[in-house]
């Protein structure tokens, strides 16, 4: 009885979060997506709330710039996810590895940007990549090389360096910690059979903290899908990112700038399922392929 | 009484001022908000969501059938009386009529006119172009000559600007008299004006880039832009972003096609909100502001101004007013006068229009950097558009694309 009540407190905390801030909003946005205010004919009569059904749903999937932001985000993921992963581990194999001096610097280095909140990492990056401002650019300039990081085909590589340069750090703390737990009896043997440095981070190291890999690619995923604050603001200071750039920037658009709210919760409704689905899908395969 | 009053539009508080020292009933009390695009209309927005906008709101005119239809701007056909009505230009009230209902009052009406460097025309011996082929003649001119000028720019985020060549041409990118929204952006007129353009992008025989922007800003400062394409109120906005050019610049008509019509660029209303709880006094600030010429001349006064006035009986009050020595004393009010004249008829704007000029924007933006084209651009915006007013329970029906 005593434990069932030490359960309940303190398990409270834990279910009253997420209902206040998941499942609420999460039920708002699906009836805001049902539901419209509608007027008859042009627009201009009295409103009155009426069920729509999928209208909403109708309306986003049917919107080319919509489209065109969920192919920007999948292509973000596509060169972000796999970089991310891939250098992380790198660089925490580098670091187990003894190679690397100073392990407790480059640590602190490489995990610094995360410290720094993304608004401002993206501020930081906004100063080096505008003409005009960028030491950067000036520096190219002088040895006559012409660069735009804000050009119709770099910019989003440019977003993608922002991401890296932010959570790099973090992610090679995760796999760090994973290679500090893989028996040492297991590393001796390995090398008493010949293995190399290189041979035994590839083929003994690496698959041995896959849970780790697999947890960063689901985590990574989940944020980068939901792409908003780095295009937000680059958006300033080039035309190349749209106002509806991004599937959350198209829902900040549709409900900021548009004024209808009936679309931008069907299109968050609609990220929510794809997002969803999606990490599903990962964790299905990479246990498949476990099993 | 007190009414509140939001605006962008510089000279306001000096008009608010004028008005407050001409009667004691009805005290307005001004707040200066950022323009439209700048943040004003989320303002705006937001404010009518929480249930507190302002008595008196600045519209512009693209904006207005979107903030009519989500009641924002109060249906005021009732308060409209003929005696305001009678001083107003019909072809400017009938652009904030909609279903018969009149949802906000014109304060002024920019015909678009070309704003020339008279001293580079005289110097090099350049003519006023009269058509849109003799503006590209004189273009390639201008390139030819001068590798580091260009007689104008393309704006990239001028959407408002390609809207208004695209009304000159004939188009109706929105048609209401069906009793539906039909949207044809790119009708047979609009696809012209895309492909006249387009040409001169082709041909890099003009600038292509933000309109807004320092980079602009230097080509008009440093003299590598000759002339500007824009409605009557860019007088002013010149006047004070740029006083070192005094007497360089005159203005002339803007070129035609073949019929002498032109349509507009920029201009303001206001409407009265849903919240406003003295609409009829809110009604008697804005008729003294639109027809009276002590509005009009505070106004100009604070020589930042040179709006046209919505009513023709105020021309002359606004010559009067308006510092000419800019212009070397051309007599811009009399020109602007005969522009408005022949504002060509039949344009309605759309529902949604700051995100279709936005989406139209981006595509520009992509056009001028080589990917893409014009029309293309224009294509999009139709097709980002539509879901919107679907999604809105709007009647629609899709025309040319």
């Amino acid at each position: 009885m005593k434990g069932k009540l030490a359960c309940a407190v303190l398990m409270a905390p834990f279910f009253l979060l997420l209902v206040t801030v998941f499942l609420i909003p999460t039920g708002t946005a699906m009836w805001l997506s049902f539901f419209a205010a509608d007027q008859p004919g042009l627009g201009f009569g009295p409103e009155s709330t009426v069920f729509v059904g999928l209208r909403s749903y109708g309306a986003v999937l049917s919107d080319p710039t919509f489209l065109n932001s969920m192919f920007t985000v999948v292509l973000y993921c596509l060169l972000y996810i796999p970089l991310m992963v891939a250098g992380a581990l790198t660089l925490a194999l580098l670091l187990d590895s003894g190679v690397a001096k100073l392990r407790g610097w480059m640590q602190m280095g490489l995990y610094l940007p995360h410290a720094v909140p993304g608004i401002i990492a993206a501020l930081i990056w906004l100063y080096l990549y505008t003409p005009g401002l960028s030491p950067i650019i000036d520096l190219f300039a002088k040895a006559d090389v012409r660069i735009s990081f804000l050009g119709i085909d770099t910019v989003l590589p440019s977003i993608v360096n922002i991401a890296l340069w932010s959570n790099l750090g973090y992610n090679m703390v995760i796999f760090y910690a994973a290679l500090q737990a893989v028996p040492r009896e297991v590393l001796e043997a390995s090398v008493v059979d010949g293995a190399g440095p290189v041979k035994q981070a590839l083929r003994i190291k690496a698959p041995l903290v896959r849970g780790a890999i697999v947890t960063v690619g689901i985590f990574t995923l989940i944020w980068a899908l939901q792409l908003f604050t780095e295009p937000m603001l680059l958006s300033q200071s080039t035309p190349m990112i749209s106002a509806r750039f991004s599937p959350s920037m198209y829902i900040f658009d549709a409900a900021f700038t548009r004024n209808n709210y009936g679309l931008a919760a069907a299109a968050s409704v609609i990220l929510l399922a794809f997002t969803v689905a999606l990490s599903y899908g990962v964790t299905r395969w990479t246990n498949r392929k476990a099993g | 009484m007190e009414i509140t009053f939001w605006s962008a539009l510089r000279g306001s508080q000096q008009v608010v001022d004028a008005f407050n020292s001409s009667q004691n009933r009805i005290r307005v009390v001004f707040q200066q908000i950022p323009s439209g695009g700048q943040g004003g209309y989320a303002k705006l927005s937001n404010a009518a969501r929480a249930g507190n906008a302002p008595d008196v709101a600045t519209i512009e005119y693209p904006q207005v059938p979107g903030y009519a239809i989500d009641g924002v701007a109060r249906d005021i056909t009732d308060l409209v009386t003929d005696r305001l009505k009678q001083k107003l230009l019909p072809q400017a009230l009938k652009l904030t009529t909609f279903d018969d209902r009149v949802f906000s009052v014109p304060l002024d009406v920019e015909p678009m006119v070309l704003h020339y460097r008279a001293d580079l025309f005289q110097a090099n011996g350049f003519e006023i172009p009269a058509t849109w082929d003799e503006f590209a003649a004189l273009a390639r001119t201008v390139r030819s000559r001068f590798p580091d000028k260009r007689l104008t720019l393309f704006p990239t985020d001028g959407g408002t600007q390609f809207a208004c060549h695209a009304w000159q041409a004939g188009a109706r990118w929105f048609d209401t008299s069906g009793g539906k929204w039909r949207v044809s952006l790119a009708d047979e007129p609009t696809r012209k004006v895309a492909a006249y353009w387009q040409g001169l992008i082709d041909e890099d025989l003009v600038f292509r880039n933000a309109g807004d922007s320092k980079q602009h800003d230097a080509q008009i400062g440093q003299d590598r832009v000759i002339t500007r394409l824009s409605g009557a109120w860019d007088a002013g906005a010149q006047m004070r972003a740029r006083p070192a050019q005094k007497g360089k610049w005159r203005i002339a008509p803007v070129p035609v096609w073949d019929e002498q019509v032109v349509g507009t660029h920029g201009g303001s209303t206001f409407a009265v909100t849903k919240d406003s709880r003295q609409p009829e006094a809110a009604m008697e600030f804005i008729e003294w502001q639109c027809t009276h010429p002590d509005a009009l001349t505070a106004r100009l006064k604070s020589g930042t101004s040179s709006q046209y006035p919505v009513a023709p009986g105020l021309v002359e009050a606004g010559a009067k007013a308006f510092p000419g020595e800019y212009y070397g004393g051309q007599d811009i009010y009399r020109l602007f006068q005969q522009e408005a004249d022949k504002i060509r008829d039949g344009w309605v704007w759309g529902p949604r229009m700051t995100a279709t000029l936005k989406v139209m924007q981006d595509g520009f933006a992509k056009a001028g950097a080589g990917a893409g084209t014009v029309i293309d651009a224009v294509r999009e915006a139709q097709s980002g558009t539509m879901p919107d007013l679907k999604a809105l329970g709007l009647s629609t029906e899709e025309g040319a694309r």
